[in-house]
This record gives structure tokens, sequence and C-alpha cells, in this order.
């Protein structure tokens, strides 16, 4: 179940709030209103594929048991036997992961055949909040939480599916003490906010570029060749549809979970307004890039063993963070192209003494990550070099007949076409509506702050300008087909 | 917040219904409509109206088949997509007793889902200039007709605004593609030499007898040829030209008959069931290039004679 789709909206929240809500003015309120929480957020997960939820729920009850056993050896000043039993709680997170997962993905790369395995919904996520929740019961042993509220931090929809990965104590307190505190409705009013915020970013704006990326790198996947702005706005589009999916998503979760009276932490601070990659990555899943950093970084070994281990803990994260997204090659590349902008800023801050204007910082730092959305996107090698040829202009710059008729002066660059083949829908005005979209997407992106800076008008104003799109897309767009008779 | 959402409806509403609109899309569409519906309620009764989608104006030529009938004739069809709930409630007004309303439906038109005719560009239509029309539709078209604008139509607006601004236009708009009668002109076998690559490679998709039966489209069909006939409207079903190597399943052409005959029509189908060789048609499986167009048009109007007067015509 998607937070985008209709049954979520019109019945799973309703639902939900509802239930939570008369749970909560009840007596028993300490007794039931988490189970019934953590009952929703398994028929939540259910909808996807009921069987899997017993492995949500092993996963669970075993990564709680082991906490316990690691906090209860912790406490007791037995840190060596805590450390190896963390150490094992670890390794059978990654092995069912890496099962789950990456198995097909191995079997593909050493030429066997591959075992197909289903992926189970959200793993990724659920791994890293239990791995993080086991390292931080050997760490701060004399905290302690009950099953309950447990199991309701992992699984709580809000975040099931796609994050933020959220620190377990600093939620997990939350949790317990969520049934005690008193219902806010201001907290409702502004969670229901951000996540319309966040509904219009995944419905009106990101599926706004989805087509237009998948135009161009569909083409690119068959064998295409693409020409200069064909390519362009293929890459163009795709980096703004997965920040407004993604970010939106964020800001859909954000706000979920603000409506049960739980914060969590922002997950994304305008990315594409970075100065440098290192302050991209502070900006980007951000939850994810914290994971990262005190997960795998730091225990690598971070900048505490000179520089050229530091390059090499950096790429070494960053292969992984890109791996984590998927189980591909294209996501290895994404990562590694990553790593190597950050040894090379680390390189450049080293060595070069001057400082580039602060302008050309930033449209260097978004250019470099255009570039790497690319293999992330590709279907493949060859398509991503297919990508990268036509955004370099290698294979030739061509604008449709009209435009070139109307601006003679284009014929010195661009070679006039009916029509560009592999952009939106190849009319004519496909051009100018892409360049139109592509225009309010980019200003969004590159002038507004985040929407956690927004004050509670612009909130508004926000709302305003964007619900009836997101309602006309919840709704309406699903039947809405392409009129075939349209010539420009 | 609710006050937020409150002002986003209307703000939408206002500019999709008095600001934007889609002067090169759209505009031929309206204009075609329009002008066609002019030139039928211009004509006497008893009269003929064909009505279909593009097959209507490309494969069928009322300025053949009204003088072989001896019938006034008017060329109705524009577009598959256009709603037909839209179009019979523009018709029907104009019909009178005595007149004949031939239908050589395209098959997805049957099969088309209420909800995506909800949203079709008529709904647009309807919504920036023709509320009265709108106000006769059922309310879930009302709705419909409210959000049928979405981010890339509001682009789309400005985009085609300032194209139309800078004289770009449709040349369909201007009528150059169509006669009097509104039947497709120009379209010659020359002409379809440009497209024969595409005509050979393309692969005709057939609406199952299930879906035919159950679909949306049907259902709008049906209650107009009941509601027609009820008037003295005689209304004849037909099928649409097509591939002769790709013929409609024969439980499909028995779903179409049933809409009609069911409910007070007839059903009239050439031998050939209007399948001809791909060499005869212009750009799609739909539009018979000009020539065959015009042959096409002949045996429809023999065909058309023989159910109103019970008396085999030649084609010729």
């Amino acid at each position: 179940m998607l937070f985008s789709s209709q049954v979520f909206v019109l019945a799973f929240l309703p639902v939900c709030l509802a239930g939570w809500r008369v749970f909560h003015s009840s007596r028993l309120r300490r007794l039931w209103a988490l189970p019934f929480l953590i009952v929703a957020s398994l028929v939540f997960y259910a909808w996807w594929r009921t069987e899997l939820v017993l492995l949500l729920v092993g996963s669970v009850g075993a990564n709680y048991a082991l906490g316990q056993r690691i906090r209860h050896l912790a406490r007791g000043g037995s840190d060596t036997a805590a450390r190896r039993w963390l150490a094992a709680g670890i390794a059978a997170n990654l092995l069912l992961l890496g099962w789950f997962k990456y198995a097909d993905f191995a079997a593909r790369t050493v030429g066997l055949t591959p075992p197909g395995v289903a992926l189970p919904l959200a793993i990724s996520f659920f791994t890293f909040q239990q791995i993080m929740f086991l390292a931080e019961s050997r760490r701060d042993a004399r905290g302690n939480f009950g099953l309950v509220p447990y199991a309701a931090f992992v699984t709580f929809f809000p975040h099931l599916i796609a994050g933020p990965i959220v620190r377990p104590s600093e939620i997990i307190p939350q949790f317990a003490s969520a049934p005690s505190r008193r219902l806010d409705a201001e907290a409702l009013s502004s969670g229901l906010t951000l996540f319309l915020i966040g509904l219009a970013k995944k419905l009106v704006l990101a599926d706004t570029f989805a087509p237009l990326a998948n135009v161009g790198f569909d083409a690119a996947a068959q064998g295409a060749s693409l020409t200069f702005v064909e390519a362009w706005v293929a890459v163009l589009a795709f980096a703004l549809q997965i920040y407004f999916d993604f970010s939106g998503y964020s800001d859909m979760a954000i706000g979920l979970a603000r409506m049960f009276g739980i914060r969590f932490p922002v997950n994304f601070n305008a990315p594409y307004q970075a100065a440098s990659i290192a302050e991209f990555w502070h900006r980007w899943h951000i939850t994810l890039s914290a994971f990262l950093r005190d997960y795998v970084y730091i225990p690598l070994g971070g900048n505490r063993r000179g520089p050229a281990r530091q390059h090499v803990n950096l790429m070494a994260t960053m292969l992984l963070g890109g791996l984590w997204h998927g189980a591909a090659w294209t996501f290895v590349a994404w990562g590694g192209l990553h790593g190597a902008y950050l040894v090379a800023q680390r390189l450049w801050s080293r060595h070069v003494r001057f400082a580039l204007p602060h302008a050309a910082c930033r449209a260097m730092t978004l250019l470099a990550v255009l570039i790497a959305w690319v293999p992330f996107r590709a279907a493949g090698a060859d398509a991503s070099l297919r990508m990268l040829r036509g955004m370099a202009g290698l294979d030739g710059i061509a604008l449709p007949q009209l435009f070139v008729d109307a601006f003679p002066l284009l014929t010195r660059v661009a070679t006039p076409v009916p029509v560009l083949l592999h952009l939106g829908d190849a009319r004519t005005l496909a051009l100018p509506e892409a360049a139109a979209c592509l225009l309010l997407g980019w200003a969004i992106v590159l002038l507004l702050p985040p929407v956690q800076d927004w004050s509670e008008r612009v909130r508004a104003w926000s709302l305003s300008g964007s619900f009836a799109f997101s309602a006309q897309a919840l709704f309406f767009a699903p039947h809405m087909t392409p009129f075939l008779y349209f010539r420009f | 917040m609710v006050l937020a959402c409150i002002a986003s409806l209307i703000g939408y509403g206002v500019l999709f219904g008095f600001v934007l609109d889609r002067p090169l899309d759209l505009a031929w569409l309206r204009v075609q409509i329009e002008a066609k519906l002019a030139h039928g309620a211009a004509l006497p009764s008893p009269k003929l109206v064909i009505l279909a989608g593009s097959n209507g104006p490309y494969s069928h030529r009322c300025a053949v088949i009204g003088p072989l009938l001896h019938m006034p004739c008017v060329n109705a069809g524009v577009a598959v997509g256009v709603g037909l709930d839209y179009l019979f409630a523009r018709w029907t007004p104009l019909l009178r007793a005595r007149d004949v309303v031939y239908l050589p439906m395209e098959e997805q038109q049957y099969a088309r889902s209420a909800d995506a005719t909800e949203v079709g560009p008529d709904a647009a239509i309807m919504f920036r200039h023709d509320w009265r029309t709108l106000a006769k539709l059922p309310t879930t078209r009302w709705l419909g007709a409210f959000f049928a604008f979405d981010l890339p139509a509001a682009a789309t607006s400005v985009v085609e605004t300032a194209a139309a601004s800078a004289g770009i236009a449709d040349a369909r708009a201007t009528g150059a593609e169509t006669n009097a009668w509104g039947d497709h002109v120009g379209h010659t076998r020359d002409k379809a030499e440009a497209n024969a690559g595409v005509l050979a490679a393309m692969l005709p998709m057939h609406e199952t007898a299930d879906a035919v039966a159950r679909g949306g489209g049907a259902a709008v069909i049906a209650r107009f040829v009941r509601e027609a006939s009820a008037h003295g409207v005689r209304v004849i079903g037909g099928l649409p030209t097509g591939f002769a190597d790709s013929p409609p399943p024969p439980a499909t052409i028995a779903a179409i008959r049933e809409i009609y005959e069911a409910n007070g029509g007839t059903f009239a189908a050439l031998s050939n069931l209007s399948r001809y060789p791909r060499a005869d048609f212009y750009d799609s499986p739909d539009h018979l290039n000009e020539e065959a167009q015009i042959a096409h048009s002949r045996a429809i109007a023999a065909l058309l004679a023989e159910r109103l007067t019970g008396v085999a015509v030649s084609a010729r």
C-alpha cells in the first residue's frame, strides 16, 4: 500500500487515525494503543504480500531478544561477550538482507542460475533500523525498552517502507510515552499539512517528470542514440523525479508520524542547492548518510588513519551505499562516482589554495550529481554511455523544424527535424512543454528553502497551489489516456 | 489548512475554467465539432448522420453517400477519445423522426471505460467553453470535467497560447482538410505512400466480445440507440474499416450487433466486414486513403439503401 494510493488516503489512514484516537482515549490506552498501531502497521505491510509479515515479525522478535541479551551482557560488564553477540546479530541481519536482496545479483555476477528470491518489501530499511538497535543496546546498556514499544518503532508504517532511518534511542522513548501523552490537535494539523505537501511533491511533481525521464532512458535502453536536447531533458527530468518522489515520500512519512505524536528527523534539506558533494550528502537522504557515516565509514577508520586510508574508506562507504540502493552494477557505479567525487573534493581542498565562487561550486556540484544519476537510472552500462554521449552532444544537436524556422540562427548549432522522437510524446510542442515543466521544477528545488523551514503561511500558500492538483492526480489522473490526434 | 484546500480548488477551477485554454490542440476539435453541428442543423429531414471517431470522416464520404441515397448527409465524427455521451448530447437535439444515424464506431469506442471518458478531451472543452452541454450530463461528468487538468495541461496551455500568439495554427482547425459535408479530404493514395512502412508494420488490436459488451462506451451507445429509436430515428450500427489481414473476431462482431439489435436499432455489415488491403489505407487502420474512402462509401451507400428501402442497390 503506497501513501499516494486511494486506499491509503481514503481508508487506511482515516481508520488508523480514528482507531488510535479511540484506543488513546480509553482507560486501557497504555495496554492497547501501541498494539493497535502495530497491528495496523502489519496490515499495511501485508497489503503487499501477506506471507512476508512472518519474516518481519520474526525479525523483530529475534532482534529484540538479541538486543536484550547484548544489553544484559554489557550491563554485567561482559563487554567482549556483548561485542560477540552484537557481531553475530549484525551478521545474521546482513545475511538475511544479503540472501533476499543480493542472492540473485551474486549468482548472475558469477554466472550461476539465480535462485529467484523475491525481495521482501522494506527489508533494507527494517534491517538497518534493527542493526542500529543492536549497536545502541551495547553502547547504552542502561536504557531499556519493552517489546511493544520496540515492535511499534520497527513496524511503524510511516517509515517502514522507505525510511527515514531513525535512531532507536530517539524514537522508541517517544513510542513508550505516546499512549500517556495528550493527543495534540496542532500536531495532527501540521502533520496533515506536511503529508499533503509531500503528496503533492509525489503525485503532481514527480509523476509529471517521470514520463519525460522514462522516454529518454527507455530509448537509450533500446539502443537508440539520443541527441543533446533529448538526453538533457531526460536527465534533468529524472533528477527532479527522484528528488520530488523521495523527498515527497519523506515529507509524507514525517507528517504521518507527527499525526500520531511521533517526531521524525528531517531527511532532505534542499540537496540540489549544495555547494559541494560532501554538503550534498549532508542534505540528501540525511538519515541514510548518517547511518553510513556512523556504521560504515567511522568503523572503517574514518579520517583517523591518514589521507590515503580516508579515501579508501570514502570509496568503500559510497560503493556500499550504492549497492544498498539496489542489487545492480549501475547502483555500484553511482556510488563509486560519488565516492570519487568525495575523494576529489578532499584532494582539492587539501592541495588547491584558491576558492571558487559559491555559484560555480553549486553549478559544478549539480553537474556532478546529474552525471551520477545517469548510471543510477539507466538500464545498464551501454545505456549509460549512450545517455552520456547524448549529453555531451556527440550524437548531434537537433531541434524541431518549427523552432529552427522561428529562430534561423539555430541552424548554426542544431539540425532541424520534424519532431524529437525521444522527448515526451514526440510532438513539436513537447519540447517547450517539457521546458516549462522543468523550469518550474528546477525553480522550486534551486530557489525555495526546504519544507521544514517554511512558515505556516508559506505552507498554507503551498497547499493552496497544490491541493487541487493532488486531488486530480489521486482520483482522476489514473484514467487519463493520451489523446492520439494532437498534432503539435 | 481547510481554507487553503478550498482556496486551492477555487483557484484551480478559475484557472482552467476562465483563464487557461488550449488554442491549438483542443481548438481544432471544437471547431470541427461546431462546424459539423452547424451543418447538421441546417439540413432538412430526413437526413443521414454518420457518427464515429475519425473512422467516420476518413473512411466515409457523405459527399458520395448522400447523393446515392438522395438524402442530405453530415459526417459528424471527429476523433476516437471524444466522449460519446458528449457527442450524443450535442446531436440528439438535431435529430428528427425518419432521420438515419449510421454508427461505424471503432471497437475501442465500445470498450472505453466511463472513467476514461470523464476526463477525455471533451471534458476540457466543456469545462472551458460549453457549460450548457456539461450541465445536461450526469454529475460524475461535472466532476471529471473539473478535474480534467493536470500540471502538464497547465504547461501546455501556456505554451499553446504563446504559439498561437506567434501565428502558429492547426490546419485542421481552418477546415482546409474537411469538405462542406464534414468528410476528410486530400488524404490521397500518393500521400499515403509516405506512411507505407508504418502501415505495413502496424499490428491492429481487437477488443474481445466481453470488453465490448461490458464497456462504458457500449452502455452509452445502447442508451442512445434506445432513445433515438423511441423517437422515430433509425439507428444503424456498422463496422469500422480495418486491414483485411486482421478481421475482428466473430464474437466481437456479434457483441457489437447485439448492442444495436437489442435496443431497437439495426446492424448492417458489408460482406467484406469493411476490411481492405493495407495499400488502401492512409495512416492507420481507421483511415482509408481518399480513393478507397470513395469506393467504401459507395458500398456503404448500397448497404444502407438496402436497409432503408429493403431493395438491393448496386454499389456502382
